[in-house]
């Protein structure tokens, strides 16, 4: 008979269940499977059946006896070869007795492994991480699968929106901020951008979390994607414990409205939603820094959007652009636009307790006064450009 | 099996002694606790942790079986709160015992096929037990609700605190009767000025011992999860689930609380982590799919789960840490490779439990 791991683990079993057996933890004399010992640590269960059968002083003397052979045959390696052992031991330990030699055992042991459909769930387990990290945030950014798709976005930055910066010293060295900014372009590649220039413009290379809309959460691949880059669903709750933990923040205002309007109208910024942001700024002492993008709204131009329909894919509505449904998914790629975006300057209203939050009025006026610095900011610079693709 | 006799004096109510005036008295001869639900998991492990501490003078344990193992100060009854006349018992007992605190765990911790016998014993039984304790005049109770009532939505914040209402999905009876539990149980605090009661919403428990819908999922080859979704998952080890028991038995915390540990993880990390692997299925096709196999008892979730394979049911642990003074030892990564070791041991057969 071939003497195999498997045999020698039956046995044990067999052992472990007959009242008269040898504790497992002797019977296991083989080092390199100790996991009989990790089983007496994890259960409990186990351990009772054989607490139930105190032996003898004969049988443990049996034991012993049994033991030192073992011992023997293991460490003399001298009949390790060999099929049959000077004293036979009792035959229930028939695969005990011809132990292995080593390089039988590894080549059976390698043979056994590669044959066995646990060793390609391991394997594939860990291929599966190789891309990801093991631990996440709280909000579920993946730094390492960032890592990985960050080339994607500097192509994207670099080559193909060619994006100019401009005031990203106003943005503070640490401690939170809360970025505020217009939102455009059919497909919101602004949340990104804004992202990818903090990280490579600013001197300390910031990580800023953006806000982004429910709509995307809906979506199957593109919620786990955003999520895992470091995008948080918009709400009063997340933003704050944002705050609370010093990061830079960035929100769109406009939310749907924002994307979601036709061509005619762009740079027009909309309506700023119920003012939640003032509301989150004045309530957890936050500066604002009011951000425009310009460039973004010609990536996906949107003539026509179709409202009906849209509910039922969970979407708020199917845009009609010069490309879009003609070219089929294809024509959802933004046009190579060149883009700039502009920081404006830090704003904190340290006058305001933050009771002011509940000041309806005044909450008002201060998201008039954000909307209209960043309008005033759009308009300053699409009067500068001279082309759209050029810049 | 040895178990006591239930004493035969059961005095209509107890003298009434106010509430300080009972928590003095309880605090000088050691307080008793009677656990409803005590063969579950979370009761037998906590009948045994009680049975460690001093300060209790006794434990009642009461449920339809006895438990396994019974300490010295444990006294057993049983009681089936199916039974109509289940108040009457309880009451009986724990009028008899002069019971201080009351932990009700007597819940499903997995989907059940017999929808209506299992709203009998946690909406109907939960019902019983607090009429039996505002009879008794129970100082205090402590509930076992889960974090999964919130529901899993793509409009849920990141992180749910206490205030956030119950949105799992009513349709389901599994959630539905734990929610009405809960209600119930508000209704006792509102009604009896003077008792603490305490409501914990455990995330899913997860540890080398416990059994529930999520192990079951885990200890799959194959797990089947929705395609293009990775919703964020938390878990708590088992053994902070219990901390966290004898905490509120030990302390006046009245309220709900989130019992979590730290951390989320993707869903696609935790399949991995377990190592098991993942088969992603669209979601409409797995919806119609479990459906059919819900109805014909052959899937061990009902469909309405599907949605925490989408979207995120996470709860904000802050109130317990600040309130409760609950510090969870096990990160959600470790309460997983925790689970993940020992059910590698269950793999290969060299650790033998009953499947729950």
């Amino acid at each position: 008979m071939t003497p195999t791991p498997d045999d020698i683990r039956d046995d044990r079993d067999d052992l472990d269940d007959g009242p008269e057996s040898i504790s497992p933890n002797v019977v296991d004399g083989d080092p390199s499977r100790p996991y009989r010992a990790d089983a007496d640590a994890e259960s409990e269960s186990d351990v009772a059946p054989r607490s139930r059968a105190p032996l003898t002083e004969a049988e443990v003397a049996a034991k012993i006896r049994t033991l030192e052979e073992r011992l023997d045959s293991m460490i003399g390696k001298r009949e390790a070869g060999e099929g049959s052992a000077p004293r036979p031991p009792p035959p229930r330990f028939a695969s005990v007795r011809a132990l292995p030699t080593e390089p039988e055992s590894t080549v059976f042991d390698t043979a056994r492994e590669l044959l066995s459909t646990e060793f390609y769930l391991r394997k594939w387990g860990r291929l599966g991480m190789r891309n990801r990290s093991e631990e996440v945030d709280d909000f579920g950014r993946d730094p390492v699968y960032e890592r990985r798709v960050e080339p994607f976005f500097d192509f994207l930055y670099d080559r193909y929106f060619r994006v100019e910066c401009e005031g990203i010293g106003n943005i503070p060295a640490e401690g939170r901020c809360l970025l505020v900014a217009n939102h455009s372009g059919t497909l919101p590649y602004d949340g990104m951008m804004i992202k990818t220039a903090v990280k490579r413009e600013h001197p300390q290379q910031r990580e800023v979390r953006w806000l982004a809309e429910d709509f995307i959460f809906h979506f199957p691949f593109l919620g786990s994607f955003t999520n895992r880059i470091g995008a948080v669903r918009a709400c009063q709750e997340n933003a704050e414990r944002l705050l609370a933990q010093e990061q830079l923040t960035a929100v769109f205002p406009e939310g749907v409205k924002g994307i979601g309007k036709l061509f005619s109208k762009r740079y027009q910024l909309q309506r700023f939603g119920r003012g939640g942001f003032i509301k989150l700024a004045l309530r957890s002492r936050t500066p604002i820094i009011p951000v425009a993008v310009v460039g973004a709204e010609e990536t996906n131009p949107m003539l026509l959007r179709i409202d009906y329909l849209s509910h039922a894919l969970g979407i708020p509505y199917i845009p009609v652009t010069p490309t879009f449904p003609l070219l089929g998914p294809l024509g959802l790629l933004p046009l190579p636009t060149k883009w700039r975006i502009l920081f404006g300057d830090r704003v904190s209203w340290e006058q305001y307790g933050p009771e002011a939050a509940d000041d309806e009025m005044l909450v008002g006026r201060l998201a008039e006064q954000v909307r209209g610095s960043i309008q005033t900011m759009l308009d300053r610079s699409v009067k500068q450009r001279a082309s759209v693709w050029l810049g | 099996m040895g178990t006591s006799a239930p004493p035969q004096h059961p005095t209509p109510t107890r003298a009434a002694d106010g509430a300080s005036d009972g928590l003095t008295a309880s605090r000088a001869r050691g307080q008793v606790v009677a656990i409803v639900g005590a063969g579950s998991f979370l009761g037998s492990n906590l009948a045994g942790l009680l049975e460690e501490d001093p300060r209790i003078r006794r434990i009642i344990a009461l449920d339809t079986e006895p438990p396994q193992a019974r300490g010295d100060k444990t006294r057993v009854y049983p009681l089936d709160l199916t039974d109509p006349k289940a108040d009457v018992r309880l009451s009986e007992v724990l009028t008899s015992e002069r019971v201080d605190a009351l932990v009700h765990l007597a819940f499903l911790s997995s989907p059940s096929f017999a929808a209506a016998w299992a709203h009998e014993l946690e909406s109907v039984g939960t019902m019983h037990a607090m009429v039996a304790a505002r009879h008794a005049q129970v100082r205090k109770v402590v509930l076992w609700s889960q974090t999964i009532l919130y529901g899993a939505h793509p409009t849920n914040p990141n992180f749910l605190t206490e205030r956030h209402p119950l949105r799992a999905n009513r349709r389901e009876p599994f959630f539905a009767d734990k929610v009405e539990a809960e209600a119930e149980v508000q209704r006792f605090a509102d009604r009896s000025p003077g008792s603490v009661v305490t409501i914990l919403r455990t995330a899913p428990i997860l540890g080398p011992t416990v059994q529930n819908y999520l192990t079951r999922y885990l200890s799959r080859r194959v797990c089947p999860t929705m395609m293009g979704f990775d919703p964020l998952w938390q878990f708590v080890h088992e053994i902070d689930a219990l901390a966290a028991f004898k905490l509120a038995i030990d302390r006046d915390v009245p309220g709900v609380f989130n019992i979590v540990a730290d951390g989320v993880l993707p869903l696609s990390t935790v399949i991995k982590l377990a190592g098991r692997v993942a088969m992603p299925i669209p979601h409409p096709i797995a919806e119609t799919a479990i459906a059919a196999l819900w109805m014909a008892q052959l899937a061990y979730a009902p469909p309405t789960f599907l949605k925490y394979l989408r979207f995120l049911s996470v709860a904000d642990g802050r109130k317990a840490w600040d309130t409760m003074g609950f510090r969870p030892a096990y990160t959600t990564r470790e309460a997983l490779l925790d689970f993940a070791s020992a059910q590698r041991l269950r793999d290969v057969h060299l650790l033998h439990e009953p499947t729950a």
